[in-house]
């Protein structure tokens, strides 16, 4: 007892944690990665590493079904942190306090794992009647289909999201693969039909006539190209660098003067602009031409910056330059070009619903790149749900 | 014959591949929270020991319908392959235990991890970690001849597959003075040998962990520490191989091989921090076109000037 209490302690201070991120609370997403990084906490990417998850907003039942498969799939000591969409900095600090003093409580921690069921795995619901003579563990086996190559292989049909380190908010996607080969992709959206469209709020609130400079509205753009660029080096497997544009982005949005994010950015877009290895890794794949751009009926960044998976990385980053170059303009806010496009029309729906059809034939690593380049943004799904577009003035 | 090793050799070998092994991993620590900004950085070197302490208490987590036996093999193979790597690598001028063919040996011991991170993808019944599997032997396709080709270079600029004399025949001039390529391919097939860095596809964030997705508690502790000591060992035989064994002034062979050991593993953590993950699908081609063709060149230019 005396031993593994000693070891809890040590432990609990520096957890792991797995952000499960709702949409339509991006906000306080970014204020509990902003509270995990000041603590030095490394996140988790998965179950199996995590022994804390920080569930940021109200998930409704369809995410808190997938929320609670994640949970199940923890091993003790664990502990679950919930901050609603409106929680301050300190109260998510304060809600980590007291995991990580749950976390150390050896005595709790046996109780609660006394209580659970035996480990076994999570098993899939059943998909069909039929039984299955001789399968293993009374599960089907995979099926097979034809593979890009003519031959038949087997195909497995593999869930992504909603619960994902990198990973928009409330997106899944099912992915038929054959080995890391994706055969199709269905998307579909785990939301709540509630909260706000974060990134969109300057745009939106000008257009209710609210006065808002385009300074802020600068500063909110840049921060979310950031966002979507941090997640994007962290896909291509460069955490060094998705880190540092996860502190440019809190660094904007914090306030900080102009002259020196300039600097600090500045920096950044050029060892990332000038990486050889990281263009020659994410281009040619993820193509979106004119005909794409018509049929899915695509707007803002992914229809400025036709091409690759780099192509749009490189349109974020420019994108991101000129918006840092404008954090101090003082006129009123015009428009409602948003970070993805036209705030009004809710262009992440383009985005998603051109998916299936980028995905199909990409390697699974691809695919990761290709989703993380057009970063969907849920909450303008959700929030569109509650508050229709409102007509012209 | 040779006179035999001391015995406290044999214990105190594990003892020092661990210590290494903390060394690299608290020093990686570091440089991730220099990156993250975080304003202390120091105090990230007790992570790696605190990360430890919680998987000692962690439940084992178990998926459905696991190979539970292939997984075990495959986790706990890795530590052990790099401690019988470990076996052959002079520290100063003496192995644990001198073979003549050490150098095939480190080569077997390097393969077996094939094997090791293959199961453990495979075993536990997960599609994440089965394709991080996958992208295992596919970057073996890639990694594996140029490796063995450094590997045999040097063995031919010595005129000996065993390790020590290896390292006795730079005297004077060490071999990554005039096997440049070889070296350089050496430290990238390192990389691969423990999966990191810029060879960390396999167990990439991009399939959440890959191989090692489903691991938890003690078999994720075995995994993680058995891929630092693999990269330890890498760093270590790169000393006899290239940078002379034990050679240097002043201070006893022992301690030469030993800082010579840091100053690698050193230089392999920090690419982690520098350098982004290759795709194979992407490299294999550069592979394949460049670094094998290179390397022939390489031993072809050490075979004319050792010519008798």
């Amino acid at each position: 007892m005396g031993l593994s209490a000693r070891l809890a302690r040590c432990a609990a201070g520096r957890p792991r944690p797995l952000i499960a991120a709702v949409p339509g609370a991006t906000g306080v997403r970014l204020a509990a990665e902003a509270e995990v990084r000041r603590r030095g906490w490394r996140p988790a990417s998965s179950p199996g590493e995590t022994g804390l998850l920080l569930i940021c907003g109200e998930p409704g039942a369809a995410l808190d079904e997938a929320i609670e498969t994640v949970w199940w799939a923890m091993p003790g000591p664990r502990a679950q942190v919930r901050v609603d969409a409106a929680a301050a900095s300190a109260e998510i600090a304060e809600a980590l306090d007291r995991a990580v003093i749950g976390l150390a409580d050896v005595a709790a921690q046996r109780v609660a794992a006394g209580t659970r069921p035996a480990m076994g795995g999570w098993s899939p619901p059943a998909r069909h009647e039929e039984h299955h003579m001789g399968a293993p563990a009374g599960l089907a086996m995979a099926d097979r289909a034809a593979d890009r190559d003519g031959l038949t292989l087997d195909v497995l049909r593999v869930p992504l999201g909603p619960v994902l380190a990198d990973w928009p908010a409330g997106l899944q996607v099912v992915m038929t693969l054959q080995g890391d080969v994706v055969q199709g992709a269905e998307v579909e959206v785990v939301g709540t039909g509630e909260g706000v469209a974060f990134w969109d709020e300057p745009w939106l609130a000008a257009r209710e006539g609210r006065t808002v400079t385009s300074g802020a509205a600068a500063r909110r753009l840049a921060a979310a190209h950031l966002d979507s660029v941090g997640r994007l080096l962290g896909v291509a497997g460069w955490p060094s660098a998705a880190a540092r544009a996860g502190r440019l982005r809190d660094d904007v949005l914090a306030g900080r003067p102009a002259a020196r994010v300039t600097a600090s950015y500045g920096a950044f877009a050029r060892r990332i602009g000038r990486s050889r290895l990281l263009r020659w890794m994410i281009r040619d794949f993820g193509v979106i031409d004119d005909a794409v751009v018509d049929r899915f009926d695509l707007t803002g960044p992914a229809a400025r910056h036709p091409g690759d998976v780099a192509a749009r990385l490189a349109g974020w980053l420019a994108e991101t330059t000129a918006a840092i170059a404008a954090v101090d303009d003082e006129t009123a806010l015009a428009g409602d070009e948003g970070p993805r496009g036209p705030v009004t029309r809710a262009p992440s729906a383009g985005l998603i619903a051109a998916l299936p059809a980028l995905l199909e034939g990409a390697e699974f690593s691809a695919a990761r790149l290709i989703i993380a380049s057009l970063d969907p943004d849920v909450d303008q799904l959700v929030a569109a749900a509650v508050s229709p577009e409102a007509p012209d003035a | 014959m040779r006179e035999a090793t001391a015995v406290w050799t044999v214990v105190a070998l594990p003892i020092l591949l661990a210590g290494l092994a903390f060394a690299a991993a608290a020093f990686n620590s570091v440089l991730r929270a220099v990156g993250a900004g975080h304003p202390e950085p120091a105090r990230a070197l007790t992570d790696p020991l605190r990360e430890a302490a919680r998987s000692l208490i962690v439940q084992r987590r178990g998926t459905l319908a696991p190979d539970r036996l292939l997984t075990r093999i495959g986790v706990i193979s890795l530590p052990v392959a790099a401690l019988l790597a470990a076996v052959v690598v002079p520290i100063g001028t003496e192995p644990v235990a001198r073979l003549r063919i050490g150098v095939v040996w480190f080569n077997a011991m390097e393969v077996a991890v094939w094997g090791a991170v293959w199961l453990t993808g495979w075993g536990v019944n997960s599609a994440y970690a089965l394709i991080g599997g996958y992208r295992f032997i596919a970057q073996g396709l890639a990694y594996e001849l140029p490796h063995m080709f450094a590997l045999i270079t040097a063995a031919l600029g010595a005129g000996s597959l065993d390790l020590t004399k290896v390292a006795a025949a730079q005297d004077g001039l060490w071999f990554v003075v005039w096997m440049p390529v070889a070296f350089v391919v050496y430290l990238f097939s390192a990389l691969a040998m423990a999966f990191w860095g810029p060879l960390g596809h396999p167990v990439a964030g991009d399939l959440a962990g890959g191989a090692a997705v489903e691991l938890s508690g003690p078999d994720r502790l075995v995994f993680l520490a058995g891929r630092y000591m693999l990269l330890v060992v890498a760093a270590a035989v790169a000393v006899p191989l290239f940078l002379g064994g034990g050679a240097g002034p002043l201070l006893p062979a022992w301690t030469w091989s030993l800082v010579k050991t840091c100053a690698v593993l050193a230089a392999l953590v920090w690419a982690r921090h520098r350098l982004l993950v290759l795709r194979m699908d992407r490299f294999m081609e550069l592979s394949w076109m460049v670094l094998i063709p290179a390397m022939l060149l390489q031993a072809l230019v050490v075979a004319i000037v050792v010519l008798p």
